[in-house]
């Protein structure tokens, strides 16, 4: 398991928040995400066997936003 | 088929109907003071307060439990239309394909219809407990006015933020505990029609700034029943709104709710502003935008009540679209005495507020009310208000 930071900077409310972290359950691979519209950022915990980056960042690109690797 | 169903509706529409709702609650409060005639009762001015709950419901309630409920709401309702739909549409094949599409858009309603109505409930007995906990405290003019002015920073912060102007004022979205929203995330996975009721009752915990503001309301009833009155009428007033762009966004997503999102912060600004404004008004305070312009607006408005000389004896008509003169002049360094006429007075006017002397009474709809004011040296200028801030003037001693 990695713990990978994401800036998202087009989130526009906590709801946004909440949908990313929706990723948790339909992602195969992740563990935990914690969004945080404060901080414009995205901490997914993830098996790097299971999920790449790319394929994160895709999924959020689906979601509406765009997410940038820290 | 599919394409046919998820045809995009243009966001100009959209935004047509919200203005069009918001000139329809101007309307009602534009006619409003007028309604005399109806013949409403004693109890008419509790039914005015609901009234302005509703319609402020109606307006921008609606459109900020949008910003703040919408979008999790909404998608979460879209994964149970999506359930709904493909469900309908696997036994639909094996049926005739005409029913089909017929079949999938009232699915589409009803989950939400099933969320509003839930919500309704909630948000009454909310109202229903914060008006009987609201029994047991006195909330003076002076905490009002401080409630008040922090519910106005409080939307006018929350409408920078949607502007973006500085990421400081995103700390004035408040994010719900993880806990909770994972909570309801997991809940929104169900398709069965417990899970948007469910849903519904859980936005208590989730209340907009507009929807703080009202149950803030609610709290001052210091009335079960009022309280639960109150904010049933304004999660009414909501319903419309909530249920045409919840309805939209699942056909739009993202994209209407960016584009909407603006028109919301622009609204929430106006309300913000108007609700500091109250606040100030209701302190008191100089330097509220009422007070400060007054001089400007006054000659006009007090047009058949001219201010005459200062007096001992004062007389204001406490109407339902505010007070007349606006002000007053009465004699320094000696007790004054000011005679509050009402005459089918039926709106906020006659929750009537002297702030500099901690004064306050709700005055009947018709009749006269003298209040004794002890001597002021001459400059003095003592402001008077409705409980809401809404309606001001002043008294000037000379």
């Amino acid at each position: 398991m990695i713990k990978k930071t994401f800036k998202i900077p087009d989130m526009t409310c906590s709801n946004c928040a909440m949908k990313l972290e929706s990723l948790e359950d339909t992602l195969e691979g992740v563990n935990e995400i914690n969004a945080s519209y404060h901080r414009l950022e995205m901490v997914v915990e993830y098996d790097e066997t299971q999920l790449t980056e790319e394929q994160i960042i895709a999924a959020v690109k689906k979601k509406g936003y765009q997410a940038i690797p820290v | 088929m599919s394409k046919n169903q998820t045809k995009p509706i243009d966001p100009v529409i959209v935004v047509t109907l919200g203005v069009l709702l918001v000139a329809v609650a101007f309307a009602l409060i534009a006619f409003q003071p007028q309604s005399n005639s109806i013949g409403i009762a004693a109890n008419s001015g509790t039914l005015t307060q609901l009234m302005v709950a509703f319609v402020t419901g109606l307006t921008t309630g609606g459109l900020s439990c949008l910003a703040v409920q919408g979008g999790l709401l909404a998608s979460s309702l879209a994964h149970q239309i999506e359930q709904d739909y493909l469900g309908q549409s696997a036994q639909n094949k094996k049926r005739s394909k005409k029913g089909q599409t017929a079949v999938a858009r009232s699915n589409t309603a009803l989950p939400i219809f099933l969320f509003l109505l839930s919500k309704l409930i909630a948000y009454t007995l909310l109202g229903a407990l914060l008006g009987w906990f609201g029994s047991f405290l006195a909330l003076s003019p002076v905490t009002r006015a401080v409630l008040m002015i922090a519910i106005g920073i409080f939307m006018i912060g929350n409408a920078l933020r949607m502007f973006n102007v500085h990421p400081i004022f995103r700390y004035f979205s408040v994010e719900p505990p993880k806990f909770i929203t994972r909570y309801i995330r997991k809940t929104a996975k169900g398709t069965d029609a417990i899970t948007p009721l469910f849903l519904g009752f859980l936005t208590v915990f989730i209340p907009c700034g507009v929807t703080q503001a009202m149950m803030v309301t609610a709290l001052g009833t210091g009335s079960a029943l009022m309280g639960a009155a109150l904010l049933f009428a304004f999660t009414l007033g909501t319903s419309p709104v909530f249920f045409i762009i919840a309805y939209l966004t699942t056909e739009l997503g993202a994209r209407l709710e960016k584009f909407f999102m603006r028109f919301v912060a622009v609204v929430l600004l106006l309300l913000g502003l108007a609700t500091l404004d109250g606040g100030l008004n209701l302190m008191g305070s100089p330097y509220s935008f009422t007070n400060l312009t007054r001089g400007l607006t006054t000659s006009a408005s007090d047009s058949g009540t001219p201010a005459s000389a200062p007096s001992t004896d004062l007389t204001l008509m406490v109407r339902n679209d505010g007070y007349f003169p606006q002000i007053l002049t009465a004699v320094a360094n000696q007790p004054v005495v000011l005679a509050l006429v009402t005459n089918k007075t039926y709106s906020c006017s006659r929750d009537f507020v002297i702030p500099h002397l901690n004064f306050y009474q709700l005055l009947p709809d018709t009749g006269t009310v003298q209040v004794n004011i002890p001597a002021q040296p001459a400059g003095t200028k003592i402001f008077f208000t409705c409980s809401m801030g809404m309606y001001t003037g002043a008294i000037i001693f000379e």
